[in-house]
């Protein structure tokens, strides 16, 4: 009977060898240890043995059928992992066929550059500040300095509508709106955002532009205070390794001026196109406002300072993206507004 | 302003190279824009006087000349028709540059050898305005008493370097070489070298016997000097002079006129010569122009005037446009015996609009429009008087009449050195600050321990005027790079934006994330553009603003909606090739209450957006569908979602530039929400549009209203949906809406959601019917639902559909 044991053991594992597919192993099972199964039988002639041999042929057919059991168990698994080999080697796809993507809009390079201005100047505690962007002559001209036949109105040749209404040629009337209808003497951070609008329309100039200004007043708001404040703003925008110097100007509703200056982003200052050759960029108009301006809206120059300042925002994002037209920010081109 | 270096070392000594000068000027606020070597490039360009001319025997328009150059004499051929024997030339030897680049060579013209080339201007590099007429067409004629045989530039005065300004409009002082000397000696530490005034006046007969001044009307010329000069010998100036005027930019014409020219640019104060003989009564009469009157001014030009402008006359006619250019009846020529020289101050804004009314700007209108040093004026005639004296054109009669009447006192400002350190962020010594005011010849009282009381320039007036002014003087000098960067103290300040903005940028992202471009387009547009959009006559889209004084005739109006600029950009997309749009604009619109405006307009921020062509990029096996009304529908649900804005209206709408049976408007209230449609047909082709666009409008204002940014949170349901599907046949006059409303009021509270799954007409749908499949959602928050209960309400719908609706289920 051990004999039949062994030879039962040796045949069955031999077919398991053979078998390739999952109907092979059933067929196995059954034949060998289903309920008629081969050492089924067998197992049914224990009772013909000795008492003495019982246990121990008893305690061999456990041994046999373990091992038949762990055999076709591995066995199912090795012909499940070469089919499902077989399954995935015939699902290859060309992986460097182009991706199905969701279309995503794109934001306008204006108002990228806009909203990068606006945190940072967030970040530093400025709110923003909304005007009309058809304005009064008073709050245009006249609340910044710049009475009727001031030479400086040149600088700005405007849109009129009526001899009282324009189009704001800058946005600092905003400054003088907010300081109006803050209370007198307190303080004051804001940057005002916004179109304005200038007579002129060529390669270099277009009728109609963004800018950013800024206003702080305070107490004890000094002309080193504007300069550390722009200094950080250039920072943030363009990097830490960009150079900022500020030359003296003029502008009537500031006391004293400064033009902002950044090393050329272009050359890194070495002299290009970009910068005609000196190495910097002007980027911003600024000074400490000027005491008529405060008077002028209820503040008092004598109990309370401030600084102002104001950036073309085109001229940023071409200084940023590299743009080399400013017309193009206009054509509303779609080849060009998906690049950024 | 065009100032020399060497005219500018007249009056200031410096060792500094153009460049670094010219870094310390920008640097304290007085900026060089441009620095020019004149005679850049030119090598070995002598003198040589042309000795002998022959006729080139092959060919007629060239000419064999001999030259004289002091050690040589050579033979050049020229084409040049100017040149004479006796004539002093620029010669170019052989191995000479020239600024064109062009080297000069030994050479074969038609046969005859020449060594070298007669230079005209422009070889030169000189601007063909600042030489004399007859030297522009040809060969540059030298003085007939020019040396022979010596390098051309120091004879033009090309050795020289000229500075230009681009000067701001403050530094009215600084239009002049001797304010910039004053700057430069500041800078560099040097001093000023003031012209010595000592006039020697000759005979008897007083000026203010001679000549007489009225000024009519105080205001409008604060002074008017004037002084007589006799026995004019009109004739031309020396060299110097005319090569300082010409590193200026300005051409010689004679003594008398460069004399004038040239104190205006060495002190700033304009002036003018009358011809004293030609002034009727010998009387200036400063008034207003007559409405209407005219003046033929120097340059030749019959000009109408108005009563906004101020002339000075005789007693019979204007002579002179004031400020701006004199008149051609009393110019100084080559017969004048006698000149009556007047300087004066203007209003400077009635010279600004004279000169701008006129379209006439002048070296003398730019400086009076900023203003000149009124205490200078009369400086200035015996600078001019004293130049004319010397060169011996004329003698000078004794006095000036001087009509002055309300005298002006120079300015005081008091201030502490604290002060400007508080203000600047400094910590400059009082002792620097009194330096820096001193050198800039402020005069102080310092006897005070603390206080500082300045006497402020005449030339700086216009200027100068409080503390913040004194500030800005010691921070130039000082040097804004030797200030500090601090950062504001006090209280900190919220940094926020308004929730307009807020829902500005959320609108923006939503649309960015659902495939939308942002354009920008301009606030203006065109009559043209409103007749294309079709908007009736009545509308409030119709009376939009006019701009008083458009930049081209493109652009006549302020835009009444968006809707114009998107089509407009989507024809210069299709134009350019560019398919498949997704676009959209946020921006103002104008409406004014009435017009002409009396008050500010509303700006009202509107949201357009269009799409056409595909639905997605195309891409392989997917791309080839196409967008619809529905598309441009979803959109507006995306905002509106985005947004939290819920329980809104949706209804058939109309709109003047959509098509009658495509457009739907959202309300929620009272309130529009939204247009939505499809452009009208005739609308695209006015726009030259030949596809399918769909627009949707909102208005930015409604929905910050309706807007519920944060919402509240609802519970995960615990128990479980059931989902009947309800498929219909009903006539297709039915609006889907509609029996979804039907559907959630007749199906009790169990019902959670409904679900249009499927839209079908054709097929086995009978002609005038479609097909609706609604997926109805049954849910309950306390229990498990039953068979029976969901079976019952969706019993309960169906049956009221097939009343209401005529729908049967399919």
């Amino acid at each position: 009977m051990e004999q039949q044991l062994n030879d039962l053991r040796q045949t069955a594992m031999a077919e398991l060898q053979d078998a390739s597919d999952m109907e092979k192993l059933t067929e196995i099972r059954v034949k060998y240890l289903g309920k008629k199964g081969s050492l089924t039988s067998l197992l049914k002639g224990l009772g013909s043995l000795s008492p003495e041999e019982r246990p121990r042929v008893g305690q061999l057919v456990n041994v046999v059928r373990a091992a038949m059991e762990e055999a076709l168990t591995a066995k199912t698994e090795a012909i499940k992992e070469a089919a499902l080999e077989k399954r995935l080697a015939s699902e290859k796809i060309d992986v460097t066929l182009p991706g199905r993507k969701a279309a995503i809009g794109h934001k306008h390079p204006v108002t990228l550059t806009m909203n990068r201005i606006k945190e940072i100047f967030m970040r530093m505690g400025f709110s923003i500040e909304e005007g009309p962007e058809i304005e009064q002559d008073y709050f245009n001209f006249e609340a910044m300095n710049l009475p009727k036949d001031h030479p400086a109105r040149d600088m700005q040749d405007s849109f009129y509508i009526t001899e009282e209404f324009l189009l704001r040629t800058h946005t600092s009337p905003v400054q003088a709106r907010t300081m109006q209808k803050t209370e007198p003497n307190q303080p004051i951070r804001i940057i005002s955002p916004g179109k304005v609008f200038r007579r002129d329309y060529d390669a270099t100039h277009s009728p109609m532009f963004h800018q950013v200004e800024g206003l702080v007043v305070d107490k004890n708001v000094s002309f080193s205070d504007l300069k550390g404040t722009l200094e950080m703003f250039v920072h943030e925008m363009f990097g830490d390794n960009v150079g900022v110097r500020l030359r003296p100007s003029f502008f009537p509703f500031t006391e004293p001026s400064a033009e902002v200056d950044i090393s050329c982003v272009m050359c890194h200052g070495q002299g290009c196109r970009v910068c005609s050759g000196t190495g910097w960029l002007e980027i911003l108009g600024s000074g400490m406002v000027h005491p008529h301006v405060l008077e002028m809206s209820g503040y008092d120059p004598n109990k309370v300072s401030g600084f102002a300042f104001g950036m073309g925002v085109e001229r940023i994002a071409m200084l940023v993206y590299g743009i080399d037209d400013l017309r193009l920010f206009y054509e509303n081109d779609l080849r060009f507004l998906r690049q950024f | 302003m065009r100032a020399s270096i060497k005219w500018l070392k007249e009056y200031v000594d410096f060792q500094e190279e153009p460049e670094v000068l010219a870094e310390k000027l920008t640097r304290a606020g007085i900026p060089v824009e441009g620095i020019t070597y004149l005679g850049e490039n030119i090598e070995n360009v002598v003198t040589g006087k042309i000795v002998g001319i022959e006729p080139h025997p092959n060919a007629d328009k060239l000419r064999i000349c001999k030259l004289n150059t002091g050690k040589e004499e050579l033979i050049i051929v020229t084409g040049a028709a100017n040149v004479r024997e006796g004539h002093i030339v620029p010669v170019a030897l052989v191995g000479a540059k020239l600024p064109n680049g062009m080297k000069i060579k030994e050479s074969k013209l038609r046969g005859e050898m020449s060594y070298g080339m007669l230079c005209s201007a422009a070889e030169l590099n000189i601007d063909s305005k600042l030489v004399p007429p007859e030297c522009r067409n040809g060969i540059y004629l030298l003085p007939t008493d020019t040396p022979l045989g010596v390098d051309i530039k120091p004879v033009l005065g090309l050795d020289d370097v000229v500075l230009e300004f681009e000067l701001t409009a403050n530094r009215a002082d600084c239009f002049s070489v001797l304010g910039l000397a004053r700057e430069i000696a500041v800078l560099t530490g040097g001093s000023v070298k003031k012209n010595m005034l000592n006039l020697r006046e000759a005979g008897t007969e007083k000026a203010g016997s001679l000549a007489s001044i009225v000024i009519e009307d105080q205001a409008l010329c604060p002074r008017f000097a004037a002084r007589v000069l006799k026995n004019i010998k009109v004739g031309p100036s020396p060299d110097w002079m005319k090569r300082y005027l010409e590193a200026a930019g300005m051409r010689s014409i004679n003594n008398i006129v460069d004399v004038t020219n040239f104190v205006m640019l060495e002190m700033g104060q304009p002036m003018h010569a009358y011809d004293y003989n030609l002034v009727s009564k010998h009387k200036l009469i400063v008034r207003k122009a007559r409405q209407g009157e005219r003046l033929t001014t120097l340059d030749d030009v019959k000009r109408e005037l108005t009563d906004e402008m101020i002339v000075i006359a005789d007693e019979v006619q204007a002579i002179g446009i004031a400020g701006v250019m004199g008149g051609l009846a009393t110019e100084v020529t080559d017969s004048t015996q006698n000149v009556l020289l007047e300087a004066a101050s203007f209003h400077s804004a009635r010279i600004r609009r004279t000169s701008r009314a006129l379209g006439l700007r002048s070296e003398a209108s730019g400086r009076f429009e900023r203003g000149v040093d009124i205490v200078n004026i009369t400086k200035a005639l015996d600078r001019a008087a004293k130049l004319l004296e010397d060169m011996g054109a004329c003698t000078v009669c004794p006095g000036v009449i001087d009509e002055y009447p309300g005298m002006v006192l120079p300015q005081q400002i008091t201030f502490t050195a604290a002060e400007i350190n508080a203000y600047l962020g400094t910590e400059i010594s009082k002792q620097e600050m009194i330096n820096i005011l001193r050198s800039l010849e402020f005069e102080l009282d310092t006897t005070d321990a603390e206080k500082i009381m300045v006497t402020v320039p005449t030339w700086r007036a216009g200027d100068v005027s409080r503390m913040a002014d004194i500030s800005e003087e010691i921070a130039r000098i000082h040097g804004y790079d030797n200030i500090s960067s601090t950062m504001p103290q006090g209280n900190t300040l919220r940094g926020r934006q308004s929730y307009m903005q807020t829902i500005t940028d959320k609108v923006k992202d939503t649309l960015a994330g659902v495939g939308f471009d942002e354009i920008i387009s301009y606030s203006f547009t065109h009559p043209a553009t409103l007749d294309k959009l079709n908007i009736p006559a009545d509308s409030k889209e119709r009376s939009a603003i006019e701009v008083l004084n458009p930049i081209t005739d493109d652009f006549p109006l302020l835009r009444t909606n968006l809707l114009g600029g998107v089509l407009e950009t989507i024809n210069r997309n299709l134009s350019r090739k560019n398919e498949d749009l997704k676009i959209y604009e946020i921006g103002r619109v104008y409406l004014p209450e009435s017009l002409p405006l009396k008050e500010l307009p509303e700006e009202r921020l509107l949201l357009c957006g269009a799409l056409f062509g595909r639905r997605q990029e195309m891409s392989w096996n997917t791309g080839r569908e196409t967008v619809d009304f529905y598309d441009a529908k979803g959109a507006v649900e995306n905002i509106l979602e985005g947004l939290g804005v819920s329980d809104y209206q949706v209804a058939r709408g109309e709109h003047h530039a959509m098509h009658p049976g495509k457009t739907a408007v959202i309300t929620k209230g009272e309130a529009v929400l939204a247009t939505i449609g499809e452009v009208h047909p005739k609308v695209l082709s006015a726009f030259d549009i030949n596809r399918k666009v769909y627009v949707f409008e909102l208005d930015m204002e409604v929905l910050a209203k309706e807007a519920q940014l944060i919402g509240t949170y609802q519970a995960l349901p615990k128990f479980p949906a059931m989902t009947r599907d309800l498929a219909l046949i009903l006539p297709d006059t039915k609006d889907a809406l509609a029996v979804m409303q039907a559907i959630k009021s007749k199906a009790g509270a169990l019902l959670s959601e409904v679900r249009l799954f499927d839209v079908y007409t054709g097929g086995q749908i009978p002609e005038g019917f479609k097909s609706l499949a609604f997926s109805l959602v049954f849910r309950s928050h306390e229990r498990t639902l039953t068979d029976e209960e969901v079976d019952a309400a969706n019993k309960k719908v169906l049956a009221h559909l097939e009343k209401t609706f005529e729908a049967k289920l399919r």
